[in-house]
């Protein structure tokens, strides 16, 4: 096991159990507080990954930004620690079986599959690359990515209006 | 050094259409915005406008074949392919837009959001642009993003009016239910990228030509990204969220999601498999697939699945729209067993299916639209007698049901009997069978209606209801095509015949 696996591992162990805490603390405040490790953590896989460009978005978007808001709104929200949200669990035997199922499938196609492989230990820096593929090849998907968040804005006003 | 703007220059003229979308949509945004409260009826009008102009590019676009903003590094493959059959699938998303705009006008729910149409304008705009999309790109990245902008546009537009409980539902259970779905899309897509280093679906036709297939990992994530598509069209199992959706949101949105949404999510569909599995297609129209997923069996599954859930859960609806939802998850069974044919034959069904199923179905939706405007109800008792108030749209109501079950002399006829024929062709004669049991189901709900309408006799007394002018038009302009393409057909088929192209296929 190399340093890079053990980097690896420690991200993957910060998401996942945060993410686990997330949804079943019972106080939304912790749960709000767990979801900073969450994103952070994923932070962390993207720029183990050589994606350091998206790495510091969703440092500075969703940790900096959008998870502040949010505990903001929480923390504003007249009562709302003493809300008990419901947490139970319904349906366990179903939901077991389905999620084994599918857990099994995708365990035997992470096993079995020959991914293609990048070699992203040494990969150079790639946001001035992204710039370039956003204002060229890709820049219709770029522009439209500008129209569908015109319309998340409209529709939201639409919702918080009366 | 690439010269500055290429990219945008090289496609601008493919995209005429969705650049006179996108440019009426930041108009209504504007104009709502400059003329503020007082002047809001001028809106539907500069929506019909933009519709007509983008109508007008539409049919200029005919006959082209070509990729629009073409990525030069995987082999001159573009991100959008502009083709005859995205063409004929962006003028029914036009088409059933203007009824839209039309039936909007005219609605009493919409009416009452009187200070927010322009957002209500707007997103329909955002909607379309995402469904035109939809129907020509040849990319997942762009599968997705336009699949997102549909569904967070129809989001709010089914929740739009606020007035009641329902509404609010339909709209939650539609963002839980269509979050979940585009996610685990994602995630097939994420896999299907893992394995083949592309997202253009011509260069993963090319990887799998050449016979470097990895089987399971393929086929989970062709899974997942059909349970993507599979919400979209409502195809069962993935169509829980259909009647609750329908039933709560407001009639004209209700009218577009089932037929502009199901129509872009079919061309989708269509396009994913044709392109990305295709090997050749043999001189009888037949094609032949890559033997990497038994797709035939598959589709004939979750569609006889699909339309026996369908008719058999519509059986014992009270409410009109909600029997409708039903009838309506019934009809993609219906069209999805066209797909599964593998042929240029069934896709041609499919086409005609969908022009026809375009008025009746909104046809269906107006009338039911016009007596809740009066009677503020869609339970099928507050039906009895109505055609002893309202012999018009009685009769109207009649003959689009009837067309919906597919009996002559209707147009819904001619859409099942191309179906059929393409079934039968096929010698699929079990499944052809199963679907024609099937139409007899649903005949009993859809006369159910006619029973109540014509034959009850009203609880109280009410006065009559009388529809204005314009709505009499519209109303004719639904009801004329049943008769029309009912009787002479030759058109549309031509019209289908000549759209059946997929580019490079």
């Amino acid at each position: 096991m190399t340093l890079y696996d053990i980097i690896f591992y420690l991200f993957a162990l910060v998401t996942i159990s945060s993410a686990y805490l997330v949804v079943t603390v019972r106080n939304i405040v912790y749960s709000a507080f767990s979801l900073l490790f969450t994103l952070f953590g994923i932070a962390g896989l993207y720029a183990l990954l050589g994606a350091d460009f998206v790495a510091i978005v969703q440092l500075i978007v969703y940790v900096g930004g959008i998870l502040i808001l949010m505990i903001f709104g929480v923390m504003l929200t007249n009562k709302i620690t003493n809300v008990q949200i419901k947490t139970g669990v319904f349906q366990i035997l179903p939901a077991t079986i389905g999620v084994g199922i599918f857990g099994g499938f995708l365990l035997a196609v992470l096993l079995n599959t020959n991914w293609l492989n990048l070699n992203v230990k040494d990969s150079p820096a790639t946001t001035f690359q992204l710039g370039q593929l956003l204002m060229n090849e890709w820049v219709l998907p770029f522009e439209l990515l500008g129209i569908v968040l015109l319309i998340a804005l409209l529709g939201a006003a639409s919702i918080a209006r009366k | 050094m690439e010269a500055p703007l290429k990219y945008i220059f090289d496609s601008i003229q493919y995209l005429k259409p969705e650049v006179a979308v996108s440019i009426f949509l930041a108009i209504l945004v504007t104009v709502d915005l400059v003329l503020g409260k007082k002047n809001k009826q001028v809106l539907p009008y500069i929506a019909l406008a933009g519709l007509v102009i983008t109508g007008y590019f539409v049919t200029q676009q005919f006959g082209t074949s070509a990729f629009a903003s073409v990525q030069h590094n995987i082999g001159n493959f573009g991100l959008i392919a502009v083709d005859s059959f995205g063409n004929y699938f962006k003028l029914i998303i036009i088409l059933s837009s203007i009824f839209i705009v039309l039936f909007s006008i005219s609605s009493i729910e919409i009416k009452q959001v009187f200070d927010r149409h322009g957002e209500y304008y707007s997103l329909i705009f955002g909607m379309m642009l995402g469904m035109m999309l939809m129907v020509s790109s040849a990319d997942l990245i762009l599968i997705y993003l336009s699949i997102e902008l549909v569904s967070l546009s129809s989001y709010v537009l089914a929740g739009f009016t606020k007035q009641s409980l329902r509404n609010s539902e339909a709209s939650l259970k539609y963002i839980i239910y269509g979050g979940t779905a585009s996610g685990i899309m994602l995630f097939g897509i994420s896999i299907l990228y893992g394995i083949m280093g592309t997202t253009n679906l011509y260069a993963i036709n090319t990887i799998l030509q050449n016979g470097a297939f990895q089987p399971l990992a393929l086929i989970i994530s062709c899974i997942l990204i059909f349970t993507g598509f599979g919400f979209k069209i409502s195809a069962a199992p993935f169509h829980f969220w259909t009647p609750d959706v329908y039933e709560g949101a407001p009639i004209a949105i209700t009218a577009y999601l089932s037929i502009a949404s199901k129509a872009a999510g079919f061309a989708l569909l269509i396009r994913f498999i044709k392109v990305t599995f295709i090997q050749t297609i043999g001189e009888d129209g037949y094609w032949q697939l890559l033997g990497v997923i038994d797709w035939k069996s598959f589709l004939i599954m979750i569609s006889i699945l699909t339309m026996t859930l369908g008719n058999f859960s519509a059986l014992w609806q009270d409410n009109l729209k909600r029997m409708l939802a039903y009838s309506s998850i019934a009809h993609a069974g219906y069209m999805l067993l066209g797909l599964a044919v593998f042929s240029d034959q069934g896709v041609m069904a499919i086409l005609i299916y969908f022009l026809i199923y375009l008025f009746m179905n909104l046809g269906a939706f107006f009338v039911v639209m016009l007596i809740a405007n009066k009677i503020g109800s869609e339970e099928i008792d507050e039906y009895d007698g109505i055609a002893y108030k309202t012999p018009l749209l009685a009769v109207s109501l009649a003959v689009f049901l009837i067309s919906l079950t597919g009996l002559p002399p209707t147009a819904g006829f001619i859409a099942k009997l191309y179906l059929f024929i393409a079934l039968v062709d096929a010698k699929m004669i079990a499944v052809a069978i199963i679907a024609l049991l099937n139409t007899v189901v649903s005949l009993y709900y859809y006369i159910r209606v006619l029973k109540h309408m014509f034959l009850t006799k009203p609880k109280v007394e009410g006065e009559r209801i009388t529809i204005g002018i314009a709505d009499t038009v519209v109303l004719l302009a639904m009801l004329i095509p049943i008769f029309l393409f009912g009787l002479y057909f030759t058109p549309i088929v031509n019209f289908a015949k000549n759209s059946i192209a997929l580019l490079g296929f």
